[in-house]
């Protein structure tokens, strides 16, 4: 009777049935397909134990789990005495990569000195390209092939499998290793047998990376552009599909496996999730920003970095993979190499066990991973660190078992110990698999039993070093306890102050301010307090008052590259996706008075990308830091730098290679952006869907109006050109940076009406910056030009009042006239001298106060102000600076009491010293704190 | 008393005659900023020739003597940059224009000053904001060569060398430690192990000794064979002489701390003279460097701060923080390009370090006295004080206000043009007449 029963499951169940599958003789035969686990303790799930359970295994599945003593054990079944056993759901890895070309954490090394590629073609115009990069058929970037299946090639690695099982996993999800977009991964067991039987899912999730590609995109805003155009282009091609299908008779859609395939990603209903890696913290946050933007669902690969900003895990309710790596104290040759240690490293030695806590502190879902451990026999050792440090044991189980079968749509399948799951079972000799000590002394999966090979024994002694991870308090603080607002009092009073108002009002002395809701509401000899007053009143006797200051042409807050110099257009990448809120320089360039800065890309191409007019809002997320009403802007550029003259002999394929090929490109830019524009309108009704171009998208606003274009530009003749072709166009030049020869053609400048956004007195570094003069600044401004002094210098913008002060020197500009080069001046190039830019009722409270004449070297910058909240106060920065000190000190010697742990992996060793994108400035070796040449 | 010297005493004396009989003038001023002696307001300055003859208050003027008064400008010496490629580089894309940097490890007998291209673009802009010296040092390898100090107006080389073979220089290994993984380096094959890297600076180290044993073994060589004309010179090793006697100093170039202390100890071990330049770290070992009596050549005042404890304005303090430990400090810019394109803005720079605690006094020396103390041309330059050569400038303002300028120029006794390119084409594009595509 049984028996029969039994045929009859095992027909309805297909291959796997106990008896059904009778192997030719010379092969192993099968072991019968009935088991009862006895007597162990069963984790059933997170947070339910139940002790001396009993599990019934048949066909490959949990037929039930029984509570203690109960009856209804199957006569058939053999019986596995479990008693001083854990059993546990079996463990699975939501994010594998296996062998020689294994996924490897994502690179944060971005930061390259201007670099291109010649000879490709560029996005947006006809290309004759024959391939896509790769081989067949695919999206044009060879890098994003969203239509690969890691299942087409998956095949099972005994040796790695039985490693993993080691550890408990019974299951991963393979990922691809490589790419932008990167293909499909897929959930399979880690047992014997063929990849048909093995393969439980064969597409999970969809993979993004935020990685360079070879050509195009080179920079971490490129990829972003890129990842924004492709989704775009996903929808284009499947509007066209319904299009065509609609009007047989209309153009025929292109063949796009890649775009095709990322309908499962886009679709309204059940959506592919989609794992990125973003590689650090930021990027976390840019990307679960794009995701809502797109509309697709992600997964995050948590950095380690969390700790910077704890407040984007607050921000985005979204899942993590947590790669279980942590870094270990390196061994370095001699004491004083310690000193080359900075803080930031220290603090994320320090922090990285307690991230798993943090993000189950913001109640976020995660699942572990191995992904990054080059030694995997840390991984225990590392989770057991995470729950010293606050982790619980049940959400650490739920991050092996339960969150990564949801995460992978396998719930059904794995994640529990429950009735109709497949066996898959993680057995520990001992009560906690949390007890690095007790071992895995065997798997099961799909109901078959594999014994794991017995731990080796080893000496006391070595045995107690390597599990001398003594639980450690964090001793490192996060970057918040040192930025933010120090000061924002309801209303402010400044008295008897000499003020700069770079406004109609000019130099007044003993003059008073009051400032209320962050705007200036009285500015004047003598305007009282109202009473009753709620602020605070500052006593300016002494000191100089001016607005806040403004630089132009700035680098310094930029992530991930500052050039897309891959094509001679990238106006779709945008500055604005890579703030970095991170750096010091922020810090830096308020202590010297600067409250506004336009982040501009580089000049590596004609058509650069878009810009970001930020506050130095310090503390607050890169979103948070832009000047949202401030005009769109782009960078565009002229002369040996987009014509590549000092890039070496062999980059001398790309066009344009000369500045008659300059003029001509952007002709042919503005000409297809104008095509575009009308072929939008066209077609809005009836014609077929337009595809959305992300580059012509930007040059058509610039057409419009609704875009400044910010121009690098150096010779007079360049310049001169560039303005009438623009006229051409009906466009009017926002500014022309840099502007050094401005002065011959200073009248024509400022017929046209482009702002003039000079350096003081740079030059000689190139040939076409020979004829640059200090005077430039006083010869455009006599001939009527709107003159702005930048920095283009993360150190320079420190001291942009000084710079002014060069107005002075050579020219004889009037004082408050100068320091209208770096306030109200720059504020009217960027179309934003409504609200900042002078002291004016009504106007931003953004403002610094200087201890004397802000234009002689002997003045230090008092405090700076933005919007009513005071962001440095010079009284203050000793403390802050003593207080890094110490937690760098006593960082320094905790991880010099641990002797460095020689059986740490590599790459946990490697990964001390690997650097956040977000911190590549602190040891002053990154493209925007070296002095680069403009 | 031999002949020759004899001869070389009249053809002195005579030369002296010569200088008497010029012109003698009186320069009257608002303010004299000796560097030495203190200010004096309301100052005058005798000049007889190409030497100052008197400072003070009210000077004792002889017959003839034409005075001039500059009313309310100031007067201070002739600025000194003191390390610098002026001259070795004129544009830096152009690598035509580039002489500052010779490839090999070991060159003392390269030559820095007479590379150096009187009709540089670069010299006159340096001079018209009151640079009348400049130090031109070779950048390459280890032991690059020896430097010059060049004055920043005449007709050639010959002309404007006003020292030669100044100081030996030494681009220090750098000993910090790539620790970058292998696997995040752009080329891994570059890849060595921090061990491996620890020998490998120590290799550096021992080559630098192992050089100056053979110089010092090749001087007492020379030195037995004194007189003999057997004995075949050896250029690079003649090149050492004078710096391993002590007749000559080191530079060396140095930024962190413990290339500092590791050069400091090396001079004391081998009993020489030394400088440090670039000295970015030098703050932190002020001390050890007043002790050993070490001097600094500052070029990093405007760095951004190197370490992500520092203060954002560690560097602008450095100056203040080694003058008050009592060491020498002279402020200059970077080698290289750059550097010489910035000559003029040096006088900013020791400006951010008074601002930061260098007092005025000190911070004046820095650009004068020290340079001319540690290039060991004191006697003539450095300060305006009776017997110095009579190199000076006239400033409409505080020197070290951005807002003043220098108006006039005086190298030994006799005035210079300020004039550069940029003053040329501000004249000419000042006087450029309004085109008529704009008069429409």
């Amino acid at each position: 009777m049984l028996i029969r029963w039994i045929a009859v499951v095992s027909c309805l169940i297909g291959h796997t049935g106990t008896t059904a599958e009778i192997r030719p003789p010379g092969e192993t035969p099968l072991p019968y397909g009935a088991h009862v686990l006895m007597g162990g303790r069963v984790v059933v799930k997170p947070g339910l134990v139940v002790e001396g359970a009993t599990v019934l295994i048949r066909n490959g599945r949990i037929e039930d789990v029984l509570p203690k003593d109960k009856p209804g054990i199957p006569a058939d079944a053999r019986v596995w005495e479990m008693k001083g056993k854990t059993i546990y759901a079996g463990f699975i890895d939501p994010y594998l990569s296996l062998g020689e070309g294994k996924a490897k954490p994502v690179s944060n090394r971005w930061i390259v000195p201007i670099e291109a590629r010649a000879g490709i073609n560029f996005k947006g115009v006809p290309t004759t390209k024959e391939d896509m990069g790769g081989k067949g058929p695919g999206y044009e970037i060879a890098e994003i092939h969203p239509q690969e299946k890691i299942s087409d090639d998956f095949t099972p690695n005994a040796k790695a499998f039985a490693g993993l099982r080691e550890l408990g996993f019974t299951a991963a999800n393979f990922i691809p290793a490589q790419g932008i977009i990167r293909g499909n991964s897929a959930l399979a067991l880690l047992g014997d047998g063929d990849p048909n039987q093995l393969l439980l899912r064969p597409q999970t999730l969809q993979h993004m990376a935020l990685e360079p590609a070879k050509d195009y995109p080179h920079s971490l805003m490129g990829v972003i552009a890129a990842i924004r155009q492709t989704v775009l282009d996903a929808r284009h091609h499947g509007a066209m599909q319904t299009w065509a299908h609609r009007n047989p008779a209309g153009p025929r859609p292109e063949y796009n496996p890649a775009l095709e395939s990322l309908n499962s990603v886009l679709r309204a209903q059940s959506k592919q999730r989609v794992a990125v890696e973003p590689g650090s913290i930021l990027m976390t946050a840019r990307m679960a920003k794009l995701a809502k933007e797109l509309e697709f669902d992600p997964v995050f690969v948590a950095t380690g970095q969390e700790w910077r900003r704890p407040e984007i895990l607050e921000q985005f309710d979204l899942p993590y993979i947590v790669p279980v790596m942590f870094p270990v104290v390196p061994d370095l040759p001699e004491e004083q190499d310690w000193d080359q240690v900075s803080l930031d490293q220290l603090r994320a030695w320090d922090w990285a066990p307690e991230v798993p806590a943090l993000l189950a502190k913001h109640k976020r879902p995660f699942s572990f991973t191995l992904h990054g451990l080059g030694d995997h026999k840390s991984f225990r050792k590392n989770i057991q660190q995470a729950i010293q440090r606050g982790l619980s044991e049940d959400i650490a189980l739920a991050a092996l078992t339960t969150e990564p079968a949801a995460l992978l749509g396998a719930q059904a399948d794995l994640g529990t110990v429950e009735k109709g799951r497949l066996a898959n079972l993680t057995i520990v000799d001992g009560d906690s698999w949390f007890n690095p000590d007790q071992p895995v002394s065997s798997v099961w999966i799909e109901g078959r039993h594999y014994v794991n090979d017995p731990k080796e024994k080893k000496g006391e002694d070595s045995g107690k070093a390597e599990t001398s991870a003594e639980p450690t308090p964090r001793t490192a603080k996060i970057p918040g306890n040192y930025r933010g607002v120090l000061k924002e009092p309801a209303s402010i009073l400044i008295l008897n102050a000499t003020v700069w108002t770079s406004g109609p009002s000019g130099v007044v002395t003993n003059a008073s301010i009051r400032i209320a809701d962050g705007r200036i509401a009285a500015i004047g000899p003598d305007i009282g307090a109202p009473i009753p007053f709620d602020g605070i009143i500052i006593d300016a006797t002494g000191k100089h008052v001016t607005p806040g200051l403004i630089d132009c042409h700035s680098h310094s807050m930029i992530l991930g590259g500052v050039n897309e110099a891959t094509l001679p257009s990238t106006a779709m990448v945008r500055i604005a996706d890579v703030v970095n809120s991170e750096t010091e320089n922020i810090y830096r360039q308020l202590a010297g008075g600067l409250t506004t800065a336009n982040l501009l890309h580089g000049s590596a191409n004609p058509i650069g990308g878009q810009n970001a007019v930020i506050k130095l809002r310090h503390g607050a997320l890169p979103d948070d830091m832009i000047f949202s009403k401030a005009p769109a802007g782009i960078k565009f550029a002229l002369g040996e730098n987009v014509k590549q003259s000092n890039w070496g002999d062999k980059k001398t394929t790309r066009f344009p290679q000369t500045r008659m090929g300059v003029k001509t490109f952007f002709v042919n830019r503005f000409t297809a952006a104008r095509q575009y524009l009308a072929e939008q309108r066209a077609n809005r009704a009836t014609g077929p869907p337009v595809r959305r171009n992300l580059e012509l998208d930007a040059l058509g606003e610039i057409l419009r109006g609704e875009r400044l274009i910010h121009c690098h530009s150096y010779r007079q003749d360049e310049m001169l050109v560039f303005l009438r072709t623009m006229e051409r166009f009906g466009i009017r030049v926002g500014s022309l940076q840099h502007v050094l020869e401005g002065y011959k053609i200073a009248d024509e400048i400022a017929a046209h009406g482009a702002g003039a956004s000079s350096f003081a007195d740079w030059w000689a570094y190139k040939f076409e910056v020979y004829d640059a003069i200090p005077y430039n600044g006083a010869l455009l401004y006599e001939r009527g030009a709107v003159v702005s002094f930048n920095s283009d210098s993360s150190d320079l913008a420190r001291r942009l009042n000084l710079e002014s002060a060069k107005a002075v020197k050579y020219g004889g500009i009037p004082e408050a006239e100068a320091l209208k080069f770096v306030t109200l001046n720059p504020a009217k190039q960027l179309g934003i001298d409504r609200w900042v830019g002078s002291l004016e009722v009504g106007k931003d409270a953004d403002f610094v106060i200087w201890n004397g004449h802000p234009l002689n070297t002997q003045t230090l910058c008092d405090e700076t102000w933005i919007e009513g909240r005071q962001y440095y106060d010079r009284t203050k920065t000793a403390a802050r600076f003593e207080a890094m000190a110490d937690e760098r000190a006593a960082l320094l010697a905790k991880a010099q009491n641990k002797k460095p742990n020689e059986n740490a992996g590599l790459a946990a060793r490697a990964a001390f010293f690997r650097r956040a994108m977000e911190k590549a400035h602190t040891l002053n070796n990154c493209y925007e704190c070296r002095k680069a040449k403009p | 008393m031999p002949k020759g010297q004899a001869m070389k005493y009249l053809i002195i004396h005579l030369a002296a005659c010569v200088a008497v009989v010029a012109e003698t003038i009186l320069y009257q001023a608002a303010v004299i900023h000796t560097a030495d002696r203190g200010v004096i307001e309301n100052g005058q300055m005798l000049v007889q020739g190409d030497r100052i003859t008197a400072v003070g208050k009210i000077v004792q003027v002889p017959r003839g003597a034409r005075t001039v008064n500059l009313g309310k400008l100031q007067l201070y010496p002739g600025l000194i940059a003191a390390t610098t490629s002026l001259g070795l580089t004129e544009i830096n894309a152009v690598r035509a224009t580039q002489d500052t940097t010779e490839v090999g490890g070991f060159t003392p007998d390269v030559e820095a000053w007479i590379s150096v291209n009187p009709d540089s673009e670069l010299i006159p802009v340096a001079r018209a904001n009151g640079f009348t010296h400049a130090l031109v040092a070779p950048l390459g390898g280890v032991i690059t060569g020896t430097s010059g100090l060049i004055k920043t107006a005449g007709w050639g080389v010959e002309d404007m060398t006003v020292k030669t073979r100044v100081a030996l220089h030494i681009m220090w290994p750098v000993l910090s430690i790539n620790p970058t993984p292998k696997s995040a380096l752009r080329k891994p094959d570059n890849f060595k192990s921090p061990k491996d890297q620890a020998k490998e600076r120590e290799r550096k180290l021992r080559a630098i000794d192992q050089f100056f044993d053979q110089a010092e073994a090749y001087a007492k060589a020379r030195a037995a064979h004194a007189g003999q004309e057997v004995f075949e010179t050896i250029p690079s090793w003649e090149c050492t002489l004078e710096a391993i006697a002590g007749r000559q100093p080191f530079m060396v170039h140095a930024n962190s701390e413990r290339q500092i202390t590791s050069a400091v100890a090396w001079a004391k071990r081998r009993g020489y003279r030394i400088i440090i330049a670039a000295g970015l770290d030098a703050w932190r070992v002020a001390d050890l460097l007043a002790k050993e009596k070490v001097a600094v050549v500052l070029d990093n005042v405007f760095r951004l701060p190197q370490r992500d404890t520092d203060s954002h304005e560690v560097n602008f303090r450095a100056a203040g923080v080694l003058n008050k430990a009592g060491v020498k400090v002279a402020h200059s810019v970077r080698m290289g390009n750059w550097g010489a394109t910035e000559v003029r803005n040096i006088t900013y720079a020791a400006a951010r370090s008074m601002a930061y605690g260098l007092p005025r006094e000190a911070g004046l020396r820095s650009i004068t006295l020290h340079p001319a103390e540690m290039l060991g041309v004191d006697k003539q330059l450095g300060s305006l004080t009776a017997g110095k050569e009579a190199t000076f400038i006239a400033v409409d303002g505080d020197l070290f206000d951005i807002r003043s300028n220098v108006k006039h120029m005086w190298i030994a006794g006799k005035p210079v043009s300020l004039e550069s390119r940029h003053t040329r084409l501000y004249e000419k594009y000042k006087n450029r007449p309004k085109p008529k595509a704009v008069q429409r």
